[in-house]
């Protein structure tokens, strides 16, 4: 089989580069233009093993030229379906780097190839048996592929013409990969980089929660655990759904179980409130409960000021984070935000009510038109106060909260009593957070908090933390 | 096989123009040279007499910048793979990259776990891969590059230069960093002072494995910014370390 190629094919061709000194010619790259594609095509337009080159060939080409390259397979198959075109994309990066000789990096209409010499040298001409190589790949190990037709293009014209329809097929993928939810999915992954300074964190990162630091969405996860099972990044099944509102599974709680050594055997991925996702160091963004508002504010790193709260991104990051489960806090990356199912067990956007204006604006896009004018940012209120007095003009959902608070309020105080606690006691006997007494502005001194429960039956539905007056 | 060497020293020494005759060594002998600057105050580039517009960080920094701007199921180690590939200088016989950068703010565990699979295929192609860097480590710390043959100390005739090798060697132990030998090369030595620096190494248990005297040539074509790569080949520097790389068996 391998007699009819001018050059061998193997996976241990893959990370061959191909320096300057020895290449024959550069294809696209940084300084042409160029590009990959994939399409589903009906069985009957596909002529199999078929080549078409428009353009000059390899052989025409002048030792240490550069030129412009286009790469073009359709393909059929009874279980061919458009959704596949990207897979099957893909492996045209790992096919051609099989090839000695063949240097092939990035993709779509970033690819950079080059021939080197030596294949050149051992008689490669064409760009024939190159695509015809691929091509028999693609069939070996793609079984679904029942038909391919090549079609290769070196002539500038040809490429720039079609490049925006070329571009467009890219974008229509995208948009449909970014409606996969995890609904869709029966896989999450897990990644354990943090663990090394955050022991006990459990980082899951599914199509609606990016991974802390933002560096690591649902498909790098996919790629990097298909590459090696047993690295950082790994699969984690998902078992069933224990609550799809709060994003409860039992295959993330079992694993929640494992990588935090048993600390932690609950985590809802999309609640702010009850077993929050852990918190790592390096997330982009450390969201707080403000009780005095009964909402949320979020504030990130690159925010030097301080929150409504009295608080620094730094003193927030620093009691959130070290892999622990802290209710009142909680850590995310920036992508989160664009999450439709954004800490939706606690009202979502509903719930949100301050963040700094560049971190606004970075995500206004997909804020809720209804709610983004409501949310407050460091201009409008520096304080609680003034954060108070721009909720109630803004009209923000989260007024609705309070009105419902203070019409409860007299039944429950003839119910039940009022206690008063000092702040440590409390803490540690009934409490199961961490951090949260370190939410106290740190101006000791001053006599500790006073923690008012209310309407406390057996479970605690609300918690007031206050400066003592 | 490739050979990994590293040069490193206190700040002064001649680690750069060590590292440049090196390279200029081993492309005369038809090595195939990865020559990587991890220094962050970048020097390299300009002793070679070649000029490096981007570097890693600037790569990284991309990479962070971008992250949510790239298309979703995009494989991302293939286009930093790419990106890295730009920002290296192919010159005659050796290639150059420069780190550059340090890294801004936020985490960049992600990135630099890339990095690490990157360099790992990428030093594969080399026959050897030396790297020119500060005395702090960082790179190997971080494990950017795993395997160091020999790392080289250079130091000057100041007893400083010689207890910063003695620094680099303990850290090296623990920092539990793959290095498999440490040697110093002594730099601008004159009649006056080699038999104190002899001394004082053999003192504190260092192995001293050359002495380059000092150089007026090398002086001179630093003053007027020209490279040190084309030295002649009667330089007695070049020469001292043409012995120096045949001791390293290069």
């Amino acid at each position: 089989m391998a007699d009819e190629y001018p050059f061998e094919i193997s996976p241990m061709f893959e990370g061959e580069r191909i320096r300057k000194d020895g290449m024959h010619v550069e294809l696209s790259g940084p300084k042409s233009k160029g590009y990959e594609l994939v399409r589903a095509t009906p069985m009957d337009e596909i002529e199999d093993g078929k080549f078409t080159l428009i353009g000059p060939d390899l052989s025409e080409m002048e030792e240490g030229s550069r030129h412009p390259f286009a790469m073009i397979y359709k393909i059929a198959g009874e279980l061919v379906e458009e959704d596949l075109e990207s897979i099957v994309e893909r492996r045209n990066h790992d096919f051609q780097n099989y090839i000695q000789g063949l240097m092939h990096l990035n993709q779509r209409y970033d690819v950079w190839i080059r021939v080197s010499k030596d294949a050149v040298a051992k008689g490669l001409t064409s760009f024939e048996p190159i695509a015809q190589a691929v091509m028999m790949l693609f069939k070996n190990e793609l079984p679904f592929i029942e038909k391919v037709e090549a079609v290769y293009v070196t002539d500038l014209a040809e490429i720039e013409k079609e490049m925006d329809n070329v571009k467009a097929i890219y974008k229509s993928r995208d948009d449909r990969t970014r409606d996969l939810h995890d609904e869709d999915v029966d896989t999450f992954y897990g990644c354990t980089l943090c663990q090394s300074f955050a022991p006990s964190n459990v980082c899951v990162i599914t199509p609606d929660r990016i991974s802390l630091c933002g560096a690591i969405n649902w498909f790098d996860g996919r790629a990097a655990a298909k590459v090696d099972p047993e690295g950082p990044q790994f699969a984690i099944p998902k078992g069933d759904v224990i609550d799809a509102e709060a994003g409860e599974y039992s295959g993330v709680n079992d694993l929640a179980k494992s990588l935090s050594s048993g600390e932690y055997d609950r985590i809802n991925l999309h609640s702010f409130f009850d077993y929050p996702h852990t918190s790592c160091g390096c997330f982009e963004v450390v969201g707080f409960y403000i009780p005095e508002v009964d909402g949320i504010g979020w504030v990130d790193r690159d925010f030097a000021g301080v929150a409504p709260n009295g608080l620094p991104f730094s003193t927030m990051a620093g009691q959130t984070g070290g892999g622990k489960q802290v209710v009142g806090f909680l850590g995310i990356g920036i992508n989160y935000f664009r999450s439709p199912k954004f800490i939706q067990s606690d009202g979502g956007w509903d719930r949100v009510v301050w963040m700094p204006k560049h971190l606004k604006d970075r995500v206004l896009a997909d804020i809720p038109a209804d709610i983004a004018e409501k949310v407050a940012t460091e201009e409008d209120a520096a304080d609680l106060d003034s954060l108070k007095n721009f909720l109630t003009t803004k009209d923000h959902p989260i007024v609705q909260r309070w009105v419902e608070e203070v019409e409860e309020e007299p039944e429950a105080e003839e119910a039940q009593e009022t206690a008063t606690f000092a702040a440590p006691p409390m803490m540690q006997n009934a409490m199961p957070m961490q951090g949260m007494p370190m939410m106290m502005p740190s101006s000791s001194g001053t006599g500790g908090v006073k923690i008012i429960l209310k309407n406390a039956k057996v479970s605690i539905e609300k918690v007031i933390i206050q400066k003592k007056e | 096989m490739t050979k990994v060497i590293a040069i490193t020293g206190k700040g002064g020494t001649g680690k750069t123009a060590m590292t440049s005759l090196l390279i200029r060594h081993l492309t005369k002998t038809n090595k195939v040279v990865l020559a990587i600057d991890a220094d962050p105050d970048t020097n390299l580039p300009e002793t070679l007499g070649c000029e490096v517009v981007k570097t890693v960080g600037d790569m990284k920094q991309f990479m962070q910048d971008e992250r949510d701007n790239l298309p979703p199921d995009i494989n991302k180690e293939s286009i930093f793979e790419s990106k890295l590939y730009e920002v290296l200088e192919e010159m005659p016989k050796y290639d150059l990259i420069v780190m550059g950068r340090p890294e801004g703010s936020g985490c960049y565990c992600y990135v630099n776990n890339l990095l690490r699979g990157i360099m790992d295929r990428l030093v594969k192609n080399y026959d050897v891969v030396i790297i020119d860097t500060e005395a702090g480590l960082e790179h190997f710390s971080r494990k950017m590059i795993r395997d160091v043959d020999d790392l080289i100390v250079v130091t000057d005739g100041s007893r400083r230069g010689l207890r910063t090798a003695e620094r680099i060697r303990d850290l090296t132990e623990e920092l539990d960093t793959n290095v498999r030998n440490i040697v110093v090369v002594a730099n601008k030595v004159t009649d006056a002072n080699r038999a104190e620096i002899e001394r004082t190494a053999d003192g504190l248990n260092l192995e001293l494995i050359g002495t380059v005297p000092v150089d007026c040539v090398i002086a001179e074509r630093d003053l007027k910014g020209l490279p040190l790569f084309d030295l002649p080949d009667d330089s007695i520097a070049v020469q001292e370390v043409d012995k120096i790389a045949k001791k390293l068996g290069l």
